[in-house]
């Protein structure tokens, strides 16, 4: 590093050393200074020449405290989402419990309320659980069933609780009849390519029996099931066989992944329970495709 | 460009800088003591008293921001900057070692002037403050200035 002036030019400044006194003597006295000097230079200093960085500060601490803000906004919302869905989850399970207790009203105490509890277990996607057992006075075979209709049977009975199949176990049969009475058949579960594809057919049928679509599908009494359980309802014609056999797919009337809380029918129901599935009960035809869309 | 614009420029630059990472962006002692380094390179090459001038407003803008112990940071920068100015006289040298050693030892000198002038009430004990994070930001300090002096040959104007 060398002096931008030569030593001539350095020496022809005699004020230099002044005002590096001055300078010196200066800065002594600004320690000295009284409070409200040394003030005025700082707001000075402050409002003009550091200004834009202490502005710089001023937004950088005003985003800082922003993202901090949205992060906590954030989590708020998060818990908000949180008691919103456990409270929207608590509503259905509400209205669903109502819904059996007034099924569970007409029916009587021949219906054993039971909550159902699914496995989850590989192999056991059509099984289930319900806490009413043998005490209970439940049987193999005993019908288990929704405000909607028919969920599945009990294959299995211990004391305090019993295991059963829903209607999507290739295992299923029901025998039915349109509500009517005007057409007999065999109700059994067809896979689909997924869980969500099963669906109900009516096998079986007179081929010269007029069956229109949306026409409700009960349970015949023949077999394990009580008569009058509702199954599901006509969607269309599956299959005909010559001239004397049709078969037709069924818009389910329960969806068993859904069935939280049913009831399960002990022996002594015996009779047409069709009338404990009251007009409220079991809805009609455009009701039912828009809520449960074919099975 | 001319010698004294280029050093205008950096010492400019320097000071920007020194600002905008202590004070906007406030990372403290994390960020180098480029103000010094802009003052002990200013203080050989414009005059004595034009360095200390100079030393004085670099210590009014650091003071502008001190509350307690105002006047400290004036008093050691313009000591310093006078002392720089002065020791053109004793040392000619335009070496990078030159260069180091000489921001290591000013920046270090201002620290303690600093110290002392604090007052009792305010500092730090003086291993702690002075021999300790006083070396360290020394050195710090130096490390810059060896990169500036490598990079952009800042201290080699001849």
């Amino acid at each position: 590093m060398v002096p931008f002036g030569t030593e001539s030019e350095r020496d022809a400044r005699p004020g230099e050393l002044m005002v590096a006194i001055v300078a010196i003597v200066l800065a002594l006295a600004t320690a000295s200074l009284p409070e409200s000097g040394q003030q005025r230079i700082s707001s000075a200093l402050q409002s003009v020449v550091l200004r834009p960085f202490i502005a710089t500060q001023e937004r950088l601490e005003e985003a800082r405290i922003g993202a901090a803000q949205a992060d906590s906004l954030m989590a708020l919302v998060d818990s908000l989402s949180g008691v919103y869905s456990t409270h929207s989850a608590l509503l259905n399970e509400n209205r669903t419990l109502r819904t059996l207790l007034e099924l569970a009203d007409r029916a009587g105490p021949s219906y054993k309320p039971a909550t159902v509890l699914r496995p989850g277990t590989p192999g056991s996607e059509s099984m289930f659980l319900v806490d009413v057992g043998e005490d209970d006075g439940i049987r193999r075979g005993s019908s288990v069933v929704s405000p909607r209709g028919l969920v599945g049977v009990i294959r299995e009975v211990r004391p305090q609780n019993a295991v059963g199949m829903d209607w999507t176990h290739p295992d299923f049969r029901a025998s039915a009849m349109l509500a009517d009475g005007s057409a007999y058949g065999l109700v059994e579960n067809r896979r689909g390519r997924f869980r969500e594809d099963d669906r109900l057919l009516l096998n079986g049928v007179a081929y010269n029996q007029e069956v229109a679509p949306g026409a409700l599908v009960v349970t015949s009494g023949l077999g394990v099931y009580p008569r009058g359980i509702p199954l599901g309802r006509i969607d269309e014609v599956n299959d005909e066989e010559g001239s004397w056999r049709r078969s037709y797919w069924l818009v389910p009337m329960v969806e068993p992944g859904s069935a939280t809380h049913v009831l399960v029918l002990t022996p002594e129901v015996v009779d047409d329970v069709f009338e404990v599935w009251s007009q409220d009960s079991v809805p009609p035809t455009d009701s039912v495709e828009a809520d449960d869309g074919p099975g | 460009m001319s010698a004294p614009v280029k050093l205008y420029s950096w010492v400019a630059l320097l000071l920007v800088l020194h600002l905008l990472l202590h004070v906007g962006f406030a990372y403290g002692t994390g960020a180098p003591d480029l103000l010094t380094l802009a003052l002990l390179l200013a203080a050989r090459e414009v005059g004595l008293g034009r360095a200390a001038v100079l030393g004085l407003f670099f210590g009014l803008l650091e003071d502008a921001l001190s509350v307690l112990a105002f006047g400290a940071n004036s008093i050691a920068m313009t000591l310093v900057a006078v002392g720089g100015a002065l020791s053109r006289d004793f040392f000619v040298g335009d070496s990078r070692i030159f260069l180091v050693s000489y921001v290591f030892a000013g920046k270090w000198i201002r620290d303690l002037i600093h110290w002392i002038a604090m007052g009792e009430g305010l500092r730090q004990p003086f291993w702690e403050q002075v021999l300790v994070q006083g070396a360290l930001q020394s050195l710090y300090v130096a490390a810059i200035a060896l990169v500036l002096s490598v990079v952009v040959g800042l201290g080699n104007e001849s």
